[in-house]
């Protein structure tokens, strides 16, 4: 019989390490056993899926934990799957925070399910899955796995965006979401295609695999390197979109104002993270700096440029917009591409930073800057949601006028979370910025980049003052401005208190003792981010 | 290079032979041995409980739309088998026959959740019930309409 050889050339020994992706496993196993329950129960059983899930990311939340405690002392391998999942510190500290929002956000809508009539199993499941997503973008040591986590995520995500069916502004989100994000992915995927173009060899075809891609970039062995740079442009766009730098910013405001309020907490804080995770995978990893490769040193100055110019604008236009805003939650829309901007600094640091235990730190401050973003912004909507009420209706700046005194724990929590937004010290929001700006500002930067890493934080600061207005101005509002209509405080239901009570103290721990969760991103000399 | 042959493309025409006689044999077959009883809706151009005559702008419904995207979705996650069965012997070859054979049964597993899913939420009631929900429905929507209509009359007035 005859065997096609292209096939054959297939069937290598396959790598398999389940233990290697076992939280993602957990999750997606409990995102079905969510489904069938749904499908069986009677409804009315909101607590039972929502409690399911909770408990699947419990489980992954262990499974994380005990690889984390493996990782040090070499228990487990570093990737598997043929070098299509990596096992790293930044892999584990990116699916502790994904895990942490996806909690906290269940615990949020189990309120909102009960109070607008949707299927509560339906949302728990998208969310469980959307989260699987999240973690094989932060994973993925390949870029069609990295693809494919990234369809999981958004596909899931387009449809919780539109979960108020009923309601128009809810459906024109995930229209705009869905047609944007598509369009994004198209940009990535063509971007993912032209490098494999790129790195092809005169042996070789093409490969998808970052650290491959690394090595043949530093080899000097591709063939075709000018298509590098056109790959390496779209990649850019493409994670751009996700993670809403200027200019590839205009779909956050529109999406984030009408998605449900519980939805948007979910976008600004989850998949912004997994966009960060994959897009330091593929650029800090895919394209670093080799000395002694001429090509190497042209592509990392580019990426390098680019991102430069896209943090500058994204932390200035984000701020100077929301300034403008009347809506609530378009105000924190266009304060999350600001925090984008910001958290791309340290992103910047982690590519011009040669030494690795230093490069390590840099990608950890990331990670703690987007954990710090997830728990104060997961609270700060959680506030948003219950004064909005039923339906999402009340997210105007004047529905908050003068309600400091009428529900002052709902006002003082707010403003705290608005203050660590902002970034005033003793808040977790102050030691994000620290870390992000000192890992800029680190002896260990490059000689050339030097000033455009001071120039970065100088701007970076100067977009902190301007922000103080626009946060300042929402406590003002609350405290400060008579209320001339009636307004009762609404009510806090057990879970969304729980939630509330979580964020604050993630809020305060995270600033005043962060130090234990910095360390614990950064691990050690020997256990640092890396792909092999 | 080998130099183009002809006689290499005779497998593909007869593949076309088999195909076009397998088609049309069928149709034959079914008039020659079939029975026939003619009722309105049989003698329809297209027998799928539309009329084909008249504006395509009518309103139908949604369950239509959920069938074609079942059918697209169970279809493409089909295709997946095709290759697998391809390398399947590679894969005995090289010893990892029971992992190639799981992974599989775990995609048709999930395949089957997804199934008992959707039966369980109703998408193929095509029973009464389904029919007085989507009848309300359509009574909402053409007095949204009406209302609508008229807003715009006072306002021309």
């Amino acid at each position: 019989m005859l065997i096609n050889p292209i096939f054959a050339l297939q069937a290598l020994p396959v790598d398999v390490n389940f233990a290697s992706i076992a939280p993602e496993l957990i999750v997606i196993i409990a995102g079905v056993l969510v489904m069938l329950v749904d499908a069986f129960a009677a409804p009315k059983q909101r607590w039972l899926t929502g409690g399911i899930s909770l408990a699947g990311i419990v489980a992954a939340g262990v499974a994380c934990v005990l690889m984390w405690n493996d990782a040090g002392t070499g228990g487990v391998v570093t990737s598997s799957f043929n070098g299509m999942i990596v096992v790293d510190q930044m892999r584990l500290s990116f699916t502790f925070v994904f895990l942490i929002v996806s909690a906290l956000t269940i615990l949020m809508s189990m309120l909102w399910v009960e109070r607008e009539a949707l299927p509560a199993g339906e949302f728990h499941s998208l969310l469980m899955f959307a989260t699987a997503g999240m973690m094989l973008m932060a994973s993925g040591g390949d870029l069609v796995i990295i693809f494919l986590g990234l369809e999981v995520l958004s596909i899931a995500t387009y449809v919780m965006a539109g979960f108020r069916r009923n309601d128009l502004r809810s459906n024109e989100s995930a229209l705009k979401y869905f047609i944007l994000g598509a369009f994004s992915s198209a940009f990535l995927l063509y971007g993912i295609a032209l490098t494999y173009g790129a790195t092809s060899t005169a042996l070789e075809g093409g490969t998808t695999n970052i650290a491959v891609i690394a090595d043949r970039i530093a080899a000097g062995t591709a063939i075709y390197p000018q298509l590098l740079f056109a790959g390496a442009a779209l990649m850019i766009i493409g994670f751009g979109f996700k993670i809403a730098t200027a200019p590839f910013h205009v779909w956050t405001p529109d999406v984030y104002e009408g998605a449900p309020t519980v939805v948007t907490a979910f976008m600004a804080a989850g998949p912004k993270a997994a966009g960060f995770a994959a897009f330091m995978r593929v650029f800090v990893f895919g394209f670093p700096l080799v000395a002694t490769s001429a090509l190497s040193i042209q592509v990392h100055a580019a990426w390098i440029n680019a991102l430069v110019v896209l943090a500058i604008l994204t932390m200035t236009i984000g701020n100077t917009a929301a300034l403008v805003q009347k809506n609530v939650k378009r105000m924190l829309a266009y304060s999350s591409i600001a925090h984008a901007g910001y958290a791309l600094v340290g992103f910047i640091a982690a590519g011009v930073t040669l030494d690795i235990t230093k490069q390590n730190d840099a990608i950890a401050g990331v990670v703690f800057y987007m954990l710090t973003y997830a728990v104060m912004n997961l609270g700060a909507f959680a506030i948003v949601m219950l004064i909005a009420r039923g339906g999402d209706r009340r997210t105007e700046l004047e529905d908050y006028t003068g309600i400091g005194f009428k529900a002052p724990a709902l006002a003082f929590a707010l403003s705290l979370f608005l203050l660590s937004l902002l970034g005033v010290p003793l808040t977790a929001g102050f030691i994000g910025k620290v870390v992000v700006f000192r890992s800029a500002l680190d002896p260990a930067v490059m000689n050339d980049y030097r000033n455009v890493m001071t120039l970065l934080v100088v701007v970076g600061v100067i977009n902190t003052a301007i922000s103080a207005y626009y946060y300042l101005g929402l406590i003002v509002v609350m405290f400060f401005r008579e209320r001339t209509t009636e307004w009762r405080a609404p009510r806090v239901p057990a879970s969304v208190a729980v939630t509330l009570i979580l964020t604050l103290a993630g809020v305060l721990y995270l600033g005043v003792f962060p130090g234990k969760v910095i360390d614990a991103f950064r691990r050690n000399a020997i256990n640092v981010s890396r792909l092999r | 290079m080998n130099e183009f042959q002809l006689i290499a493309y005779l497998p593909i025409l007869l593949m076309f032979l088999v195909a076009a006689g397998f088609g049309s044999s069928q149709v034959i077959l079914s008039a020659l041995l079939g029975q026939r009883k003619a009722t309105k809706t049989k003698l329809m151009p297209y027998e799928c409980g539309k009329d084909p005559v008249g504006s395509a702008r009518e309103r139908f419904s949604v369950k239509f739309y959920l069938i074609a995207m079942l059918f697209i979705l169970f279809d493409i996650e089909v295709i997946f088998l095709v290759p697998w069965a391809v390398v399947f012997r590679d894969f005995v070859a090289s010893g990892n026959a029971a992992f190639i054979y799981i992974e599989m049964m775990v995609f048709v597993a999930l395949l089957l959740v997804g199934y008992v899913y959707v039966v369980k939420k109703g998408t193929f009631e095509w029973g009464d019930r389904a029919r007085v929900e989507a009848e309300t429905e359509a009574k909402i929507l053409a007095r949204q309409e009406r209302l609508a209509a008229i807003q715009v009359e006072r306002k021309a007035a």
